[in-house]
């Protein structure tokens, strides 16, 4: 039933860099977030919404957000996450290093077919 | 800023995290409603695709913790909380091993100190005396010259050698003199043992021979223990010694009071005994024979101080103390091992119980999201802690346990030996209760973490009949805790038997208001025969005046039931080779004074003792071994004792030729410890073969023997001012040490039969209330269906009462099987069928009694209550 989250990303990384994005447009509640995500990559990542917290919480911890009492969008009481400098520093890092492998593997999958 | 919100903030994070994920199901919920789900569809699926939601919290949160250390704290609360919730279970669990690690602590660090390390010298397990054996089966001990010591020494087996030479001594110069045992050793002695002073310093071969160190109990009993005798002189027989140091309390070798430097003197008769160490690695046979040639030349030197064909034969230190006693230790080892077996048994399946009625609780966590690493992990905690204040407590007891031992311990083992709760044997115990706990908490654990969800949401169909499994494993530890309850009771008994046997035993002599005391003559004086015999003649009359002394006698041994020395005999026209008779040497009073009946002929007359006339009295156990039918009275008897020409020290009658004639009967007194048959006993005139020391038996009125012993000082002062006296010895204390050996034994395997059987039968009632709860449904059913109350009980009491009786039948083999050596090492009877089957009852009652309880609950099952409980 439960998957180890470490599992759960596409590779590791990957969940964290797609929250960091979406904060970065907007600060967003949890389930804002998936929903984002969700629309954007038009369904084509299921990402499963129990490893969204977890994340969230490693990223609170690092410093990259940070949250704040908020109102969802049904009206009721939520915590709101928005992102740091810190943590816009971090994502850049991240999606150049994430280009860069990218890039490497388009390269190597486009020799293959040739 | 944020690391001391984050540290501080823990509370809101989790609150936070709560909210989040509260707000995010809700909405998702009310999504799918919105595209037209029923509310408990929405629910459903939005949990369903949510995932674990209490799981995904707690790993959330895990992310602010430090993980390891809250788990251990989470599980150290909730494992007192579970404590708490069954305080039957937990002190029962809890007691169990604490008397289980007690008994064995205090046991094995008892056979430690006795048996395995005794002696604080230097490789005292190679210490060795050197017996010299010929015809005679009481050996001798080697004693050598000073030039033949200085050659012994230089032998390639020895790591050493030391001669010593002891004496009764008079502590003079002071109101009355004191006797004190006084060793001369060699003055190599003390680097020999090896073991540094208390106080002062211990003497060396540069040391003048006025120079004395004082023994430990001997300072705390003369000195009252003063720091400030260091220097000072004390006096034996008007001979001044310089006190220069104090031995610790470990050190006693030979029992002496004081020791000082012995100077070899130029008399070739004048031999000290031998005392060696062998070398690492060397055997007791290589050492024999290579030292055998050497003593044969000694031998050809001095004739007169040896044996006349010997071979000699070497008995280490430790085995001459303890002789038979080590069986008993080891026996007492064994059984108490078996009660720490038991203790862990017990343990064992209260966990394995516990363990099944808490699979439900364990399925339900896990359908909650405990992970199997969190729950194993809680279980073990929960196990640990019951072992670890079960070994704590354990270790309280054994403390106090070795208390009670010392108190009872007999008094024949090594007074070096020191006991003390041993380390290793604690730990081990520890080590032992931890690996129990573990296991069997472990074991249902592992199990339980393995079922999937849906097999743990019906758990409780599973409580139909009990896993078959479980029970074969229950019934398994039951029937091993009843055989060796079994063997213990059966131990218990014998030796309870026996004593009982020893303490009404008809004495043949009346032990109350009877004592003794011994006196040393200086050496030297009195050395004539004449002179001697009037002399001790004199102290006796003196003491026999003093109005709290009914009679007086004079005797070499001790009074009953120490051992007499036994001596090869002689009947003339009967084949008597090989035999041995008991040989004691009294005066005429000797019969009176200790209330041994005359049941045939006389007793010597006054002038016959003065004269050592060659008149004897035997025994009845004598007269039954070898006049059966025959009047002894008139017979001769041969003695051949072996001092026929007399020495330095002993003194010999003139005209002794060892020929006696038998002039009467008397009763049976014990003469080779209570333990032992009488054996038949030769009683002779003490004047025949007169030694430089008495014993001085007494019968008195009774009352305190410590102003008769100032009184009987005072008057021996009178007659000899430099005459020490020994110290009073009563006849009832005697008694009571020789049996100590077997009060010792009988109350320890007691209170261990009596543990095994606790153990065994809260062990039975664990597990009849544990089958009862667990098949409470299932009873329900038959009772509705119409089964009889009988047939309830029946079927719950039915296969406990099978593992006991197995458990008790092969106890009975086994302890059959064992009763030989069993026997050999305690003289009890371990196989009287009266006393088994006493034991057999005993148990049979006391599982009954463990039964009845849980089997009345099973009978009074309510088939709806039993149905809903569910």
């Amino acid at each position: 039933m439960t998957k180890n989250p470490a599992h759960r990303d596409l590779f590791p990384g990957a969940l964290e860099m797609m929250i960091l994005h979406s904060l970065r447009l907007k600060p967003m509640h949890g389930y804002a977030l998936v929903k984002h995500i969700k629309q954007v990559s038009d369904e084509l990542l299921q990402i499963e919404e129990g490893s969204l917290y977890p994340a969230l919480q490693r990223m609170l911890k690092e410093g990259w957000l940070d949250s704040k009492e908020g109102i969802s969008a049904k009206g009721r009481p939520t915590r709101i996450y928005r992102l740091t400098n810190a943590g816009r520093r971090h994502l850049e890092q991240e999606i150049s290093s994430f280009e860069k492998m990218f890039a490497g593997i388009t390269r190597v999958l486009a020799l293959s077919k040739a | 800023m944020f690391g001391f919100r984050q540290f501080f903030s823990r509370r809101r994070r989790y609150t936070d995290l709560s909210v989040s994920i509260q707000e995010h199901l809700e909405e998702k919920i009310e999504e799918l409603m919105e595209e037209g789900m029923s509310r408990e569809q929405a629910a459903s699926t939005g949990r369903r695709e949510f995932g674990n939601a209490a799981l995904i919290e707690e790993h959330s949160r895990e992310v602010w913790q430090l993980p390891l250390l809250e788990y251990i704290c989470a599980d150290l609360r909730f494992a007192w909380r579970q404590a708490m919730k069954l305080p039957r279970f937990t002190f029962a669990a809890i007691a169990t091993l604490a008397i289980g690690i007690a008994a064995q602590a205090t046991i094995y660090s008892v056979v430690h100190a006795v048996l395995i390390d005794p002696y604080p010298y230097r490789g005292a397990l190679r210490m060795v005396h050197l017996h010299l054996y010929d015809k005679d089966p009481v050996p001798d001990d080697l004693g050598l010259t000073g030039p033949q010591f200085a050659e012994f020494q230089k032998s390639p087996v020895l790591d050493g050698a030391i001669a010593d030479d002891m004496y009764s001594r008079a502590l003079t110069g002071e109101d009355l003199p004191e006797q004190v045992q006084a060793a001369r050793i060699s003055p190599n002695a003390f680097e020999y043992f090896d073991v540094p002073a208390l106080l002062g310093r211990e003497f060396g071969p540069s040391d003048n021979t006025h120079v004395a160190v004082l023994s430990y109990h001997f300072w705390k009993k003369h000195y009252d223990g003063r720091g400030d005798i260091l220097g000072s002189v004390l006096e034996m027989d008007h001979e001044a010694f310089t006190i220069v140091g104090v031995l610790p309390q470990r050190f006693a070798w030979m029992g002496s009071d004081l020791y000082t430097p012995l100077a070899y003197s130029t008399d070739p008769r004048r031999v000290a005994n031998v005392f060696a160490r062998l070398k690492p690695g060397v055997t007791d046979q290589a050492a024999e024979q290579e030292i055998q040639p050497m003593l044969d030349e000694f031998h050809r030197q001095t004739p007169e101080n040896f044996p006349q064909k010997f071979k000699v034969h070497l008995v280490h230190i430790n085995e001459l103390a303890i002789g038979r006693f080590r069986g008993v230790l080891v026996i007492l080892f064994i059984s108490v091992s078996f009660l720490l077996l038991l203790a862990c048994v017990n343990v064992a399946i209260l966990l394995l119980a516990r363990g099944e009625t808490r699979q439900t609780e364990i399925a339900l966590r896990k359908a909650l999201g405990a992970g199997g690493r969190r729950i194993v992990g809680q279980l073990l905690t929960e196990s640990l802690l019951l072992s670890l204040v079960g070994g704590g407590c354990g270790v309280m007891l054994s403390l106090g346990a070795i208390r009670l031992v010392r108190h009872f311990l007999p008094p024949t083992l090594p007074s070096e030996a020191e006991i003390a709760l041993n380390m290793p044997v604690l730990l081990f115990s520890l080590g032992v209760s931890a690996v129990t706990g573990v296991v069997c908490g472990l074991w249902p654990a592992l199990r339980a973490s393995r079922i999937d969800a849906r097999q743990a949401a019906d758990a409780g169909s599973h409580k139909l009949a009990g896993r078959k499994g479980t029970r074969n494993s229950h019934m398994a530890l039951l029937a091993g805790q009843a055989a060796i309850t079994v063997l213990l009771l059966a131990c218990s008994g014998a030796t309870v038997r026996r004593l009982s046997q020893l303490m009404h035993a008809n004495l043949g002599y009346d032990p109350h208001h009877l004592l003794s005391v011994s006196l040393a003559v200086r050496e030297g004086a009195h050395a004539g025969w004449n002179d001697r015999i009037a002399y001790y003649d004199q102290i006796r009359t003196a003491i026999g005046a003093d109005p709290d002394v009914l009679s007086a006698a004079i005797a070499e041994g001790s009074l009953p039931p120490g051992n007499l020395a036994l001596t090869p005999l002689t009947i003339p026209g009967a084949n008597t080779a090989g035999r041995e008779v008991a040989l004691e040497r009294a005066g005429a009073e000797y019969f009176a004074t200790l209330r041994i009946p005359l049941l045939h002929g006389r007793v010597w007359s006054a002038p016959e003792i003065a004269h050592a006339a060659h008149l004897a009295l035997i025994n009845q156990a004598m007269r039954q071994r070898y006049w059966p039918h025959a009047d002894p009275i008139g017979q001769t008897i041969v003695l051949n004792h072996g001092v026929a020409a007399g020495n330095v020290w002993t003194l010999v009658a003139p005209g002794n030729d060892q020929h006696f004639q038998i002039i009467g009967v008397v009763g049976d007194a014990p003469n080779q410890s209570l333990q032992e048959q009488v054996a038949p006993a030769v009683y002779v005139p003490y004047t025949g073969i007169i030694y430089d020391w008495f014993n001085l038996l007494l019968r008195t009125r009774g009352g305190a023997t410590a102003g008769l012993l100032h009184r009987i000082k005072e008057r021996v002062h009178e007659i000899d001012a430099g005459q020490a006296v020994g110290d009073i010895v009563t006849a009832e204390d005697l008694l009571d040490e020789d049996l100590g050996r077997d009060r010792f034994i009988a109350s320890l395997f007691t209170a261990f039969a009596f543990l095994a059987l606790t153990f065994a039968v809260s062990g039975l009632y664990c597990i009849q209330s544990f089958l009862v709860t667990q098949r409470t449904r299932e009873l329900g059913v038959r009772i509705a269906l119409g089964a009889r109350r009988e047939h309830i009980v029946g079927l719950v009491t039915k296969a406990s009462l099978l593992a006991v009786l197995m458990g008790t039948g092969i106890g009975l083999a086994l302890d059959l099987a064992l009763s030989k050596i069993f026997s050999h090492w305690t003289s009890g009877n371990s196989r009287d069928p009266a006393m088994l089957a006493l034991v057999v009852a005993l148990l049979l009652i006391a599982a009954a009694l463990a039964s009845i309880v849980p089997a009345r609950l099973a009978a009074s099952i309510e088939p709806v209550e039993a149905l809903r409980a569910e």
